[in-house]
């Protein structure tokens, strides 16, 4: 687990760490430079930090709300936001190019399907996103000051898997396309998936272990 | 009670070896060498039928990288023990089910070839343990068709329930559990004509 006097450039080890920083907006070049000195610097509570940081790096670890405050939600969508953005430009689309170039080689049935399912899939992410950026964070953000009908809970509801039908394409283009597909394009595709997973993954837990139980304590 | 015996057939140039496999292995009653051979060209002219285990010296098999069913054909399901007289790579012996040293207790044998008779005796069923059923390819074809659990139901005679319990089970074996996942899958396995819908 990491802690906030090891230095900011001993937990950079993967690409994983590397876009938390660039989604909290913390720029390289920090020297020598602790969390704590960095997150001091960006206004950003050490503990989310490091919260967010041990959410992506360690897979058992729990996440809690413990020291976490009101203030850290601005922070806390911030990232979320620049997470959707990320993947609405750059994740997704080159999934897309990459499934194009592999249904290129296949029969017309296959490929008018499986093109069928990705652009239903991505409707589907599009809407989720939208709604989380249109309905559910402002709402939070208004926490307090108005009172509107919505309440956290029904995020909760609303807050349909993305990952279920990325799995089923996941399963679909390893284990069901004949063997006669361009194999680099499929192993291009599932690399994708896999990243595209495990940040769809991460981010889920940001979500329902941090934002939302931070949030039904305001409600409260 | 009668005790079921499998049949054994042996491959060893040493005749030392084989003729002393043949009596330890034959201490366990349920453990019948039926043949006793030297080298495959004489496996070759053997009317090996429905051996149960076929155990070879790996030497006798001079390609080493073709399907060792295919080198040493049997009908049915039968297992292969290797017979390793030193050191072996490991590499070398993977298509085999098991292997027995020559340095090996009687009890020690009997109870290797036990456990390559059991592990493959379970091998069939979790092959198809990972294929759909018949019936649940029908139920499958049914889904992506756009029926509903009740259309379902009623067509093959079952109660929602074990609809759903099929379902369930479809969607565990192929790691797809979208409707529209599912729907491929019948189209790329020609379950479902595109056409269908």
């Amino acid at each position: 687990m990491y802690s906030a006097r090891m230095k900011m450039a001993d937990i950079i080890t993967d690409s994983k760490i590397l876009s938390v920083l660039e989604r909290l907006n913390i720029k390289l070049g920090f020297g020598e430079a602790t969390i704590e000195e960095i997150c001091n610097k960006y206004h950003l509570s050490t503990h989310l930090f490091l919260m967010i940081c041990n959410i992506y790096s360690f897979d058992d670890f729990t996440p809690n709300i413990d020291g976490l405050t009101e203030n850290d939600i601005p922070k806390i969508i911030g990232y979320l936001k620049k997470s959707h953005e990320y993947w609405l430009n750059s994740c997704f689309p080159q999934l897309h190019k990459n499934i194009h170039t592999m249904l290129d080689s296949c029969d017309e049935v296959n490929k008018n399907v499986l093109n069928k399912f990705y652009d239903d899939y991505d409707v589907e992410v599009k809407k989720h996103l939208d709604y989380e950026e249109h309905t559910v964070f402002p709402y939070i953000l208004s926490l307090g000051k108005e009172k509107g009908s919505f309440r956290i809970k029904d995020f909760e509801e609303n807050h349909s898997d993305l990952d279920e039908k990325l799995s089923d394409l996941k399963n679909i283009v390893m284990k069901y396309l004949p063997e006669a597909y361009v194999s680099q394009a499929r192993i291009d595709v599932l690399n994708d998936i896999f990243k595209i997973e495990e940040d769809l993954n991460k981010h889920t837990v940001i979500e329902n272990s941090l934002l939302i139980p931070l949030v039904s304590k305001i409600e409260q | 009670m009668p005790v079921k015996k499998y049949k054994i057939v042996l491959i060893e140039p040493s005749q030392m070896v084989a003729i002393g496999l043949k009596s330890m292995i034959e201490t366990n009653p349920q453990f019948l060498v039926i043949a006793s051979l030297t080298d495959l060209a004489k496996y070759n002219e053997f009317q090996h039928g429905t051996a149960d285990i076929i155990i070879l010296n790996p030497m006798v098999v001079k390609n080493t990288t073709s399907n060792l069913q295919s080198v040493v054909p049997v009908r049915g399901n039968a297992v292969y023990i290797a017979i390793t007289y030193g050191p072996y790579n490991e590499s070398e012996l993977h298509q085999y089910d098991g292997f027995i040293g020559i340095y090996n207790s009687a009890a020690q044998i009997c109870k290797r070839l036990q456990a390559a008779l059991d592990s493959v005796s379970d091998k069939p069923k979790q092959d198809n343990g990972n294929e759909l059923s018949v019936r649940e390819q029908e139920i499958l074809t049914a889904v992506a068709k756009g029926k509903s659990n009740k259309e379902i139901a009623d067509e093959f005679n079952l109660s929602i329930h074990t609809v759903i319990t099929h379902r369930k089970n479809i969607s565990h074996k192929l790691g797809i559990n979208s409707i529209s996942g599912l729907t491929i899958y019948a189209i790329i396995n020609k379950l479902i004509d595109v056409t269908d819908f």
